[in-house]
């Protein structure tokens, strides 16, 4: 170890008056010039603005500093801007230590302490930092040769996007997808807000593209089932479910979806809406286009005979004997794009959802209203096949409440105008249609407007949330009981059809895969972000993202965004071929 | 007599921790020289443990170098920190 004099610079930074307003800058001072191995004390107005950085790197030069620390805000946000600062001056990045204290001293703080406290919270903070600092040696760090490859979880809008655009800069993309198709929840959506284009004939192109881009590799029907490594060389075990369809050999004619005598079982895709045979292909957009039988529901899985599907097959892809498949990728960083779940109504009692035949969730209008639905685009209700004259939608079903899920999932309000927009304009222009809301909340481009359209549509917007729904047991039809809010009366709707506008609820298995990964979770159970603001994608372990729902409630186009912000952030990292890390955790990883 | 830094990396709810924060405390108070001991919860300071590449608590780095994880021996703790007193 070398023996060189530790001299420590301390830089106390005012932070305009959120520190300085909060704490005595001066006694801070004169105890840090006093604490063994500091050399200088200074404050500043502003420490990261060019003037204060300017001013470290003078202060370095003059004193000869070779250790700083700086005090001011959490290190998560401005850390490096300090370590590049004194690194241009020639101190050692892990030399460069910040420390928060603005978390005591400022306005709105939850941790905000009184003057006293915070002064003596400061000088313990900064005494401890100070020693550690001189006391701290260099981690030796070694040069790692990067994979350029990419691993993306989930195949929705997200993870295609994210692949699309990685695969296309000349990284080798392998998407891995639970479900037998990729396209996720907006191959379901029918159409698409403020637009109304049709969703699959958008999302189409990308899943196609993505399915004979060269650099891709789907991994449909698979699961992760470890990661480890580190940023530039994680190593993945992908769990593939036997199809018992030869994905290679399988051209999707769908003969044997058509000679399949078993009895046709709900479908677990279309949102509970349709109902698929024991061997089928998941819709007709379905990519890859590729049959896949459902071992629950096949006659030779479940009684030994039959086998009609093998025996019609003109490509001779049945394959009764697949096995599961372990497949091993190595690669250099992992973006996490496994969306949401529409949240389970069934808990709401007073709704009735799954009581009542025509209570029905919006994920599952959007179905029933698809041309290529179970009703062929017909608004029909389920419990008659009948086209109902009222409708009522329910707004903030599992969102904003007291307990449970207490955030907006920002994207219901602008559905349910999309569906009533959709029953209004192209099925049953003559259909009563009210919205039972919280708050309209239309925040984005173009759908103020869109709303306003809906309302010159002639649909009923009701402020309340409803209390009860009751069900006429011979005709089925709904009667809703709800406050309204702006006259302060309690209304009762006849509805013949009720639809529950739902929360979005990270998708099952969240938590395994935040396990699986080490990376955080947040107090709603998304995947946690570094920094809300200014590192939305990136995760407290290097060289994994995240983009789309699985981060949080948002609508596609927000989605993509943050999906080509987690590919541009995976290709900073990997366009370098090598990146230096800490030896031990080389070391480690490579032991294990 | 040298000075030791050493910094406990701990979690609530961790079950080993109390264990190795307690043989820290009889090892700092029975060792002659400047010891001190932080205790780091990386849910407040998550860039620590990112620091150190940490991926389990508990964990002891002294003087910056991750040396434990997991509960460390007794003996192997106490060796770990005279060598740096020593240093």
């Amino acid at each position: 170890m070398s023996k060189e004099e530790k001299r420590v610079g301390v830089f106390i930074c005012h932070c305009g008056k959120n520190i300085a307003g909060g704490v005595d800058i001066n006694a801070l001072l004169e105890y840090a010039s006093q604490l063994k191995g500091v050399v200088v004390a200074e404050d500043n107005r502003f420490s990261c603005s060019e003037e204060g950085q300017s001013s470290i790197q003078d202060a370095v030069k003059q004193h000869n500093l070779n250790r700083l620390v700086v005090v001011a805000c959490d290190p998560a946000l401005h850390l490096a801007t300090f370590q590049r600062c004194g690194e241009q001056v020639g101190v050692n990045p892990a030399f460069t230590e910040l420390i928060d204290v603005r978390k005591w001293t400022m306005h709105g703080s939850p941790q905000k302490v009184d003057h006293a406290q915070a002064l003596e919270n400061s000088k313990r903070l900064m005494a401890q930092t100070v020693k550690r600092i001189r006391l701290k040696r260099v981690i030796p760090k070694v040069e790692v040769k990067v994979e350029p490859s990419v691993l993306v979880i989930g195949g929705g809008i997200a993870g295609v996007e994210a692949s699309l655009d990685l695969a296309d800069k000349g990284y080798k993309a392998y998407l891995v997808e639970r479900l037998p198709t990729i396209g996720g929840k907006m191959a379901l959506l029918y159409k698409v807000f403020p637009t109304n284009d049709c969703a699959p004939c958008i999302l189409a192109p990308k899943t196609a593209y993505a399915n004979m881009h060269r650099n891709i590799t789907l991994l449909t029907n698979s699961e992760v089932t470890s990661v480890q490594g580190y940023v530039g060389s994680f190593k993945v075990n992908v769990l593939k479910r036997p199809r018992f369809v030869d994905e290679k050999k399988c051209t999707g004619c769908a003969i044997c979806v058509e000679k399949c005598p078993a009895k046709a079982l709900d479908t677990k895709f279309l949102a509970g809406t349709g109902q698929h045979k024991a061997v089928y292909i998941p819709f007709p957009q379905a990519i890859p286009r590729k049959a896949i039988i459902d071992k629950e529901a096949c006659l030779y899985f479940q009684k030994g005979v039959c086998k009609v599907c093998e025996k019609f097959c003109p490509a001779d892809a049945i394959d009764f004997e697949q096995k599961p498949e372990n497949i091993e990728l190595q690669v250099g960083a992992v973006i996490v794009a496994t969306g949401f779940k529409e949240y389970d109504p069934s808990a709401k009692k007073e709704y009735g959802y799954g009581q009542y035949s025509n209570v029905v969730t919006q994920l599952q209008l959007a179905r029933i209203l698809d041309i290529d639905g179970p009703t062929k685009g017909k608004l029909l209700r389920p419990s008659d096949g009948k086209e109902p004259k009222t409708v009522l939608m329910i707004q903030c079903v599992g969102s904003r409440e007291e307990k449970g899920n207490t955030y907006c999932s920002a994207v219901c309000c602008m559905y349910a105008l999309k569906h009533a927009q959709i029953i209004k304009e192209m099925v049953l222009p003559d259909a009563e249609i009210s919205i039972a809301y919280t708050d309209m909340r239309t925040p984005g481009k173009g759908f103020e407007e869109y709303y306003r359209q809906t309302r010159d549509l002639g649909v009923t917007f009701l402020r309340g949330k409803p209390s009860q729904i009751i069900e006429d047991p011979e005709t089925k039809n709904l009667l809703v009981r709800v406050e309204d809010t702006f006259i302060g009366q309690p209304v009762t709707i006849d509805a013949d059809l009720v639809v529950l506008s739902c929360a979005m609820e990270p998708s099952h298995g969240t938590n395994q895969l935040a396990e699986l990964l080490r990376i955080e979770i947040d107090k709603d159970g998304w995947f946690k972000e570094i920094h809300p603001k200014l590192k939305p994608v990136e995760t407290n372990i290097r060289g994994i993202y995240i983009c789309g729902c699985a981060q949080g409630p948002k609508d596609i186009p927000d989605a993509i965004v943050q999906a080509k912000a987690a590919a541009s952030c995976a290709d900073s990292e990997l366009r370098k071929g090598k990146i230096m890390l800490p030896e031990f955790m080389v070391k480690a990883a490579n032991a294990s | 007599m040298g000075e030791v830094y050493i910094e406990m990396l701990t979690s609530p709810g961790c079950a080993n921790c109390p264990a190795v924060k307690k043989l820290l405390k009889e090892l700092a108070d029975e060792l002659k020289g400047d010891v001190t001991v932080e205790e780091v919860d990386i849910t407040v300071e998550p860039t620590r443990a990112v620091q150190y590449g940490v991926m389990s608590v508990p964990a002891v780095a002294i003087n910056g170098i991750l040396k434990f994880v997991g509960v460390p021996k007794r003996e192997e703790l106490k060796r770990a920190i005279i060598d740096e007193l020593e240093t």
